[in-house]
């Protein structure tokens, strides 16, 4: 007699928990979003007979195309710490650099307002708490239009470079 | 105020039944004073009598009587804001804009609430030292007291507090409100493997946006206030339960001690009397009158002294003292410097300093002093009453000496808080340089 009153009261009591759990879970579930609503990671910035020589900061994308005779690169202004914009800041003498085994022409340093991580021209994580280097993105040609395309979801090695015919 | 003697006399004696249909502020008696605890709702908490010295301002400095009356603030100035604020990202800003200067008496409501909150960050923080200091967490001679898991219920309320405040500054959608999502999210996200998943729950998706603002909302108007309401009354319930305020166990322990020299086991005996479920600090009650005085009036008039002159500062406070409004969130530009409200300018100041190498491996300073260390600071002193080996003679003495180590190391870490606190706010400027107060920002364009 009593086991099997201790089994249903068990049974009760279980029976609850895993009710109150699950009501529990699919609450929780509910809150992470299956469709997402925000913007393409791949977007069209213009022509790139349109970039100005050097740098051209898009505040959209928070990206930072450059741009050296007919070779672009782009490189993401956000920084790898706790995601603040970066701005970038004119070097008074441009530097010539290798790259990613191609040479590159530095003309800007990166400094972030929110903790005072400072990066080179190429992105590299200088000083501050900063602990990645600015990720490079693809950049390529639409064969439409001929705009530039960025890929925000693509992360490139530091020897891309995209060279406009 | 008259009692007429005839139903006085008339009324049946039998227990839970009361003479008297009305309750006195300004009792004549000890029955009165009694009867005005159990027959008021708003009294029913306190007990019938506190010892005196519980109620000295040097001893606790009312500072958790304070943090309530803010807290009875925040409510009730809430109240009209959330009939007045829209939680969304295209009307939020506007919407607290017309509080501010459109809605008749909307700037100065705006400003109670959030005076209040701020002054509530600081009361908080100051009860917790109080608590410390005087050892108030430990349990003393009283049967049955579980002092520890009041300060566990504490430590939840300061949590509490903190994450309001935070999803309060939210709420105007202004500069300050999107970085400080930007930050608070990115440094959730800095947690190994389960970090994305974490900032896409409580952001509703990858970018800051609509469903970030509703998320934030309904955990600052519904789901945190709740929580603390339900904290609060525990708290208040585990006070009742441990005997009062944890002075009122060293002067059992005087009295005990005192009358331990002539007969020892017969005085034991008398403290034993309250051995199971009523607390100790009953038979003293009994035991030494002296020490005691009635709830009502001496306990009501002090809480009554200390909620309203909180309100009354408050209010008068809050007709001098703007509430700041900073440009429209703009994601496109972040501020230069972007700083945190004052309270967590010693967390910027640590997760900047924290980022370290080993080798080619790089952890970031988001996690080291965004979860880590304050991680580990909160369990540290969740923990601490069991951490804590000191004589119960130790509880509720100020600078206990079986306690001067602990007290020590505590007060030099809440120096080191205050220190950074006071760096963040006074010497840090654009790129989050160290410049002296004295000193002038250098002109930064706002654009690149």
């Amino acid at each position: 007699m009593t086991e099997r009153r201790d089994f249903l009261m068990k049974l009760g009591l279980g029976a609850g928990v895993a009710g109150l759990a699950s009501q529990g879970a699919a609450s929780l579930r509910s809150l992470v979003p299956n469709v997402s609503y925000d913007a393409p990671t791949t977007v069209k910035v213009g022509l790139p007979m349109e970039f100005p020589d050097g740098l051209k900061f898009l505040p959209d994308q928070r990206l930072f195309v450059f741009r050296q005779g007919n070779i672009f690169h782009a490189v993401s202004a956000v920084c790898t710490h706790l995601g603040c914009t970066v701005r970038a800041e004119a070097l008074s003498q441009p530097e010539e650099q290798t790259v990613g085994g191609a040479p590159l022409r530095l003309t800007h340093r990166f400094l972030c307002p929110c903790h005072g991580s400072k990066y080179g021209g190429d992105g590299t994580n200088l000083s501050g708490p900063a602990p990645r280097p600015l990720a490079w993105y693809h950049l390529e040609v639409a064969p439409d239009d001929g705009q530039l395309v960025v890929d925000l979801a693509l992360e490139v090695g530091r020897d891309f470079r995209l060279t406009v015919a | 105020m008259s009692t007429p003697a005839k139903p006085l006399a008339a009324a049946p004696t039998a227990p839970g039944v009361h003479p008297k249909a009305l309750w006195s502020l300004a009792p004549r008696s000890d029955r009165e004073s009694g009867d005005a605890v159990v027959s008021n709702f708003l009294l029913h908490w306190f007990p019938a009598k506190v010892f005196k010295r519980s109620l000295d301002w040097t001893y606790s400095f009312w500072l958790g009587t304070i943090t309530s009356a803010l807290l009875l603030l925040l409510v009730l100035s809430g109240l009209p804001l959330l009939f007045l604020y829209v939680p969304s990202v295209e009307r939020a800003y506007g919407s607290v804009k017309d509080i501010e200067y459109v809605v008749t008496f909307g700037s100065w409501i705006r400003s109670v609430h959030r005076l209040s909150a701020h002054l509530m960050v600081a009361a908080v923080c100051l009860h917790l030292v109080r608590v410390f200091l005087t050892g108030a967490y430990k349990n003393g001679t009283g049967r049955g007291q579980r002092r520890e898991w009041n300060w566990v219920l504490g430590v939840g309320m300061l949590l509490s507090t903190l994450f309001l405040s935070f999803t309060g500054y939210l709420l105007p959608w202004d500069q300050l409100a999107y970085w400080a999502v930007t930050v608070g999210t990115n440094i959730a996200s800095s947690i190994p493997v389960a970090g994305a998943a974490i900032r896409e729950l409580l952001i509703g998706g990858r970018t800051i946006d609509q469903p970030t603002l509703i998320r934030f909302y309904v955990l600052h108007v519904l789901v945190l206030p709740g929580a603390l309401g339900a904290f609060f009354a525990y708290h208040m319930w585990r006070v009742r339960k441990d005997g009062g305020l944890a002075r009122a166990d060293r002067e059992a322990l005087l009295r005990e001690k005192a009358e331990e020299l002539p007969a020892k086991t017969k005085t034991y005996t008398l403290l034993g009397v309250a051995r199971g479920t009523a607390p100790a600090i009953r038979s003293t009650t009994l035991e030494a009158p002296d020490l005691m005085v009635n709830a009502v009036p001496d306990l009501t008039r002090r809480v009554a002294t200390a909620v309203l002159g909180t309100i009354a500062a408050i209010s008068i406070l809050s007709t001098l003292v703007r509430s700041p409004l900073e440009e429209a969130a703009n994601a496109l530009v972040t501020p230069n410097p972007a700083k945190a409200p004052w309270y967590f300018l010693w967390l910027q100041e640590i997760v900047t300093d924290t980022t370290f190498h080993i080798g080619s491996f790089t952890v970031n300073g988001a996690f080291v002093g965004g979860v880590i260390l304050p991680g580990l600071l909160v369990g540290v002193l969740t923990l601490w009453p069991w951490l804590d080996k000191s004589p119960a003679s130790a509880t509720g003495v100020w600078f206990a000496r079986t306690r001067r180590g602990q007290n020590l190391v505590f007060l030099a870490l809440c120096l080191v808080v205050v220190l950074f606190t006071l760096i963040g706010t006074f010497c840090r400027g654009p790129y989050w340089h160290f410049y002296w107060p004295w000193e002038t920002w250098p002109e930064i364009p706002t654009r690149i």
